[in-house]
């Protein structure tokens, strides 16, 4: 195995569950995964199949009632400074400035003001958001506020990146615009990507794998190997469409 | 290019003629009201007219009663609602955050708290008056008695519906539970904690009236009482007219205040 597969997040037989009115709700049933060091991994699955349980999972905002998550080798339990999200639903806070959202994490780690703001400039910079840096939360299009989301995730340098269906809201031009940044800021500043989506064609333009999620409970169902498919990708390219029809009719329809 | 600069000429001229609007309405709400007062005091039933009024209250500057003017009242006043309302910005939004943000805090102190928000705050005066007499420091403690659960509450309401989207955001970067508190809840909560700021002021001034009423030498309520006692009629409406006037600057205050505050509240216009 050469150094490019290095295993930097292993999930062992993760489960999720919860207990509603009538019994109990599967979200996530046995998920076992590797994820490499630096690989753009999309996680592909129906609505409402237990994708955004398992990012929070990884992220440490809910504990998992069975399974391990190994990063780097040695167990995690809760919340970890080397894995950084980006929320479905943006998540930012309408109280402080694109500059004071961006900061947040470093502000947070103890970073000094000058030095924090220094990076945090470059992430505003490298989402092209120069020039809003005063601007309030509200004052932005949809677009722009999950670029202060990617810039957010970003400036606190995290080994990992959920990205948790950061496109989901926005319209299509603005979508293919905002994945075509996605994977020049990735080009940009290597990082291991865990990207989830519902949509296909997303998964297919951006991924080095995809993992395809069953309906919920979620588990992994199969996992493609797009490596060979050079990037920027085209969507018109038969290589492609070939990928694409082959996910798409191994796709479990969303209830 | 130049149809860009018309357009935005004609989003300047909508801009304007609402501007204007909004600024004759109240004009012309306050000029209703006067016409109305002049409609009703030429009945002859007693009820002074403004003009009756307004002497009235040049006369208080010329012969002040109870050696204050009509500012020295207000002035009055005011000192005691700004007392009271300096313990209710401190103690009551600090205990409104430790009842809103602990729940242990809030199970301890919860049952108390709504019992004593239920007792009027003038039905404090016969204990108080008894504890510490006639003077400054009980009518300042019967105006807080009458504003602290207004703040408390609004604060505890936002201290208590942090937006769990917050608070995950705290979790991913790691956030001590003093972060949380500090840069998360708190901040997110600041609207709520302005309406209490407002809401305490406004019942701050009512209560102060009501106790000045009851018994003092000085303050707007005390002329009232005193126009009352000595069938002044235009005094009272002298007294009346100030504490509508300083109400409204009140309000007026707060406002400006929070929007200096929290300039994310401020929200674009609706046409
Ligand atoms: N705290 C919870 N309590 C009960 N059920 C939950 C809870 N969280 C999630 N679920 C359930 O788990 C399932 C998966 O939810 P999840 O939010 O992960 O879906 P998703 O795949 O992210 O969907 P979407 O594409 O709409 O974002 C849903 O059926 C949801 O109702
Ligand atoms: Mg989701």
């Amino acid at each position: 195995m050469d150094e490019k597969k290095k295993v930097i997040l292993r999930l062992e037989n993760i489960c999720q569950s919860y207990v509603v009115q009538n019994g109990v709700k599967d979200a996530v049933e046995n998920v076992s995964l590797e994820i490499y060091d630096n690989e753009f991994l999309v996680i592909l699955g129906p609505g409402h199949c237990g994708k955004t349980v398992l990012m929070n999972m990884i992220a440490g905002l809910e504990k998992p009632v069975g399974g391990k998550i190994f990063l780097d080798g040695e167990e995690i339990h809760g919340s970890d400074r080397r894995i950084g999200m980006v929320f479905q639903s943006m998540n930012l806070m309408p109280w402080r400035t694109v500059m004071g959202n961006v900061e947040f994490g470093l502000e947070l780690a103890g970073v000094k003001k000058a030095e924090r703001r220094a990076v945090a400039q470059k992430y505003i910079d490298l989402v092209g958001l120069t020039g809003f840096e005063n601007s309030y939360p509200h004052e932005l299009s949809g677009g722009m506020k999950q670029r202060v989301g990617i810039a957010r995730a970003y400036t606190n340098n995290p080994q990992i990146l959920l990205m948790d269906e950061p496109f989901g809201a926005l319209d299509a031009q603005t979508r293919y615009a905002m994945e075509e940044e996605v994977l020049r800021i990735w080009e940009q500043e290597k990082r291991t990507i865990i990207f989830v989506t519902n949509n296909i064609e997303e998964a297919v333009y951006l991924a080095d794998r995809i993992v395809l999620l069953s309906n919920c409970p979620a588990t992994v169902k199969q996992v493609y190997d797009l490596s060979g498919l050079p990037k920027p990708r085209n969507m018109t390219d038969p290589a492609f469409l070939k990928i694409r029809s082959e996910v798409s009719a191994n796709t479990d329809l969303a209830l | 290019m130049k149809k860009n600069n018309e357009m935005l000429s004609a989003a300047e001229i909508r801009e304007k003629r609402l501007g204007v609007l909004y600024k004759i309405l109240p004009v012309i709400s306050v000029l209703l009201l006067v016409a109305l007062w002049l409609a009703a005091s030429s009945s002859g039933t007693g009820f002074p007219s403004p003009i009756q009024v307004w002497d009235r209250t040049v006369q208080l500057f010329v012969k002040p009663v109870k050696k204050l003017s009509l500012i020295g009242h207000v002035g009055v006043s005011l000192r005691r609602i700004g007392l009271a309302l300096l313990f209710d910005w401190t103690f009551g939004i600090a205990f409104g955050v430790l009842i809103g943000w602990f729940p242990r805090a809030k199970a301890f102190f919860g049952p108390l708290f709504n019992a004593f928000r239920a007792i009027p705050p003038l039905a404090w005066i016969p204990l108080i008056t008894l504890w510490f007499g006639i003077g400054e420091f009980p009518k300042v403690l019967i105006v807080i008695f009458g504003s602290l659960a207004s703040i408390v509450v609004n604060v505890q309401a936002g201290m208590s519906n942090v937006e769990k989207m917050y608070l995950d955001v705290g979790t991913v970067f790691n956030a001590t539970p003093r972060q949380r508190l500090l840069k998360i809840a708190f901040p997110s909560a600041l609207d709520a904690i302005f309406a209490g700021v407002r809401t305490s002021t406004s019942a701050a001034w009512m209560v102060v009236l009501a106790a000045e009423m009851l018994g003092a030498n000085a303050g707007v309520g005390f002329l009232i009482s005193r126009g009352m006692d000595s069938l002044d009629m235009p005094l009272v409406l002298t007294g009346m007219v100030a504490i509508g006037v300083v109400g409204a600057i009140l309000a007026i205050v707060t406002q400006f205040a929070e929007r200096m505050i929290c300039p994310w509240t401020r929200r674009k216009k609706s046409y």
